[in-house]
């Protein structure tokens, strides 16, 4: 069995130049995802499309792309399902980020955010088994102590660092210097872990600011996006009662 | 005479390593990869830091490799891994009875091994079959494939190395039997250049055969595809392997908020493209629910394939095919300046690098010891996040600066 899918990519000349949509017709093994059918479109049809990919299954967040209008990550999500949306199947590069050139943005600017969150990408992990991919209570939840041996477990950050918040975030896109939510969340996760307190008061500096989280709109684009249920809105508000807090303590009595 | 020049083709993981092996022992170095880092066969990897546990009773060799470089990798990319070791697991007569001479097998590859009760197995994973009998506890561990390269490369590219996405090899420069560069298509642009080198290294992975024909060689390399499923909810803290011989879905890698089941295996002619044949999806969530029967009532997530570059042997079985590496210089078939590394694991992709990296040095005359097993590597961040001076892929960005929007 294989799916026949007509699908829409928006090309362009490096930098972004010229661009518009190309249409494709592309025969796809049942099942397949959306990036299945980009990857098929540039092995069977144009080699000249430039898209980026890894891991195929969530983990590497670097396939990130808008499909039909919204901000996905193309490997997880299911052909047969965008079809039935829209036909043909629309895909464009993230929003907010510069244009590298078809699906490809440039990440530069938002690794060097992640990098100054000071996150790592290993969390020494709850006791109990984590929540599901997308952030929902799972059924998951006995205690997994180990008797001896091992202390503790740890797995990577929910984050992956797709930079689908950065393109769903309007007010990203009012100002280009704003944080952005996924450096914010981050920052939230690192205090979280961080012992040191002048390591947490840096990263509350950090995020203060009218480019910080004052700057947020509250529309919860981000949150609704994330493919991983980060909550970046969440950490935002968290961030500002952090903040609040601290002022409150250094006005004097 | 300048610096000696070496192009690396391919930036998964071992011309990723390799990169970083060569920038370290002061050689100029480039790699062109035509598409995105890791967007072949590293990329779709089940994740697993090997402890040799898997190999070691039936390929001593792999299974050595696989724990030496289990333990470097800990301490050159500590924080990139989660390490919270594996599980041999024996749920009937046949397999416990596997279990002696997979604790002799440990031993002798010095893998550090650990029966474990019914109870404490189950204790420790509490979703694990209940007809667990008992267990033995390894150090495996789970990277994550594109940030394991992008440490390689952000660390190559600090010292000095060049890394070129979307630059794909259409040819090999030959002359009077000997390679001296590349020419390359820029996707992008479609540009065609060539680029000159004393070495060009192959390290295309289930590609290298393709590339090695532009220079009139061969490479025995079957690309031998295997299809993994994510399931949307992690069932397991340890690696669950099942204790027997390497066999279709015996294995269930836990990775970030998910665990993947995994493998099966066939071969193909063409790497580029493979479609996943819906029976094995089918095959891996039935032998995947005997080691963990929740996977059941998980939805799937994810489902990858992606060809293993092994090294064929004549009337040997993709299955018992040594995983191991192998690197072949092509000088004794007339065509000089040119190597190909191939085989091997994501787990020992640095080994590989070191080996072929020996090979190069000792062509180009370059006397420097290999140096990867201890230097730390960078923050995979910095290869997109220290700004792309010295990278020919996209516009630059600066510190903290505006984010432009398109």
């Amino acid at each position: 069995m294989t799916i026949n899918a007509t699908i829409e990519i928006f090309r362009c000349d490096p930098g972004g130049a010229n661009g518009r949509f190309e249409t494709y017709e592309v025969d796809v093994h049942d099942g397949a995802t959306v990036l299945d059918a980009i990857e098929a479109v540039w092995a069977h049809h144009d080699r000249s499309l430039t898209f980026r990919h890894a891991c195929h299954h969530a983990s590497c967040g670097s396939c990130s792309v808008r499909i039909n209008g919204r901000e996905t990550l193309p490997c997880i999500a299911d052909l047969g399902e965008a079809l039935r949306a829209r036909t043909p199947v629309r895909v464009e590069p993230l929003r907010n980020l510069p244009l590298a050139g078809d699906l490809v943005v440039d990440v530069d600017g938002a690794f060097e955010r992640m990098l100054a969150s000071e996150m790592t990408i290993t969390r020494t992990a709850e006791d109990e088994l984590p929540l599901d991919a997308d952030g929902n209570g799972g059924v998951a939840t006995r205690p997994t102590r180990v008797s001896d041996g091992l202390l503790r477990f740890n797995r990577f950050e929910n984050c992956v660092e797709c930079g689908i918040c950065i393109s769903a975030c309007p007010t990203m896109a009012t100002d280009q210097r704003f944080r952005g939510p996924a450096m914010l969340a981050a920052i939230a996760r690192a205090r979280a872990e961080s012992t040191e307190p002048e390591v947490r008061e840096h990263l509350l500096d950090l995020v203060d600011g009218e480019h910080g989280v004052w700057r947020c709109h509250s529309s919860w684009e981000c949150t609704q996006r994330c493919p991983q249920g980060v909550m970046p809105a969440e950490s935002i508000m968290q961030l500002r009662r952090d903040l609040v807090r601290r002022r409150s303590r250094r006005v004097p009595r | 005479m300048g610096r000696a020049r070496v192009i690396v083709i391919g930036a998964g993981s071992t011309g990723a390593a390799t990169a970083h092996d060569l920038a370290l022992r002061g050689v100029d170095v480039t790699v062109v990869e035509r598409g995105e880092i890791a967007s072949g066969t590293t990329g779709r990897n089940h994740c697993l830091l090997h402890s040799g546990g898997r190999y070691c009773v039936t390929d001593q060799e792999a299974g050595t490799e696989c724990i030496d470089e289990n333990l470097v990798l800990r301490r050159i990319m500590p924080d990139l891994l989660e390490l919270n070791d594996g599980l041999f697991v024996a749920t009937n007569d046949e397999e416990l009875a596997y279990m002696d001479g997979f604790l002799a097998s440990c031993d002798r590859c010095h893998i550090p091994a650990r029966p474990l009760s019914r109870r404490e197995a189950l204790e420790a994973e509490p979703f694990l079959t209940p007809d667990v009998l008992a267990a033995v506890q390894v150090p495996d561990g789970v990277f994550e494939p594109y940030r394991f390269c992008l440490a390689f490369l952000a660390t190559a590219l600090a010292n000095g190395a060049q890394i070129r996405t979307f630059t794909e090899v259409v040819d090999l420069v030959t002359s009077g039997g000997s390679v001296s560069g590349v020419q390359v298509v820029d996707r992008r642009t479609g540009t065609r250049s060539t680029l000159g080198a004393d070495v060009v290294i192959n390290a295309g992975g289930p590609w290298a055969e393709r590339l090695a024909s532009m220079a009139s060689v061969d490479v025995p390399v079957a690309p031998t595809p295997g299809v993994m499923v994510t399931v949307g909810r992690r069932l397991n803290n340890m690696v669950i392997n099942r204790l027997n011989t390497p066999s279709d879905g015996d294995i269930v890698v836990p990775q970030r908020t998910t665990s993947i089941i995994g493998t099966t295996s066939w071969s193909v002619d063409d790497p580029d493209f493979i479609p996943i044949p819906p029976d094995h999806v089918a095959l891996l969530i039935e032998r995947g629910q005997s080691l963990i029967p929740a996977v059941a009532s998980t939805p799937i997530r994810g489902v990858m394939a992606a060809s293993r570059p092994l090294i064929s042997r004549p009337g040997i079985d993709a299955r018992d095919v040594s995983r191991t590496f192998e690197c072949f210089d092509h000088e004794p078939e007339g065509m000089d300046g040119f190597v190909t590394i191939s085989g091997g694991k994501t787990t020992t992709a640095r080994a590989m690098a070191e080996k072929v990296t020996d090979i190069v040095c000792d062509k180009l005359g370059i006397d420097a010891e290999c140096r990867t097993s201890e230097v730390p590597l960078d923050s995979y961040r910095r290869f997109h996040g220290r700004g792309s001076a010295a990278r020919a892929t996209a516009p630059g960005s600066t510190t903290l600066q505006p984010m432009r929007a398109p």
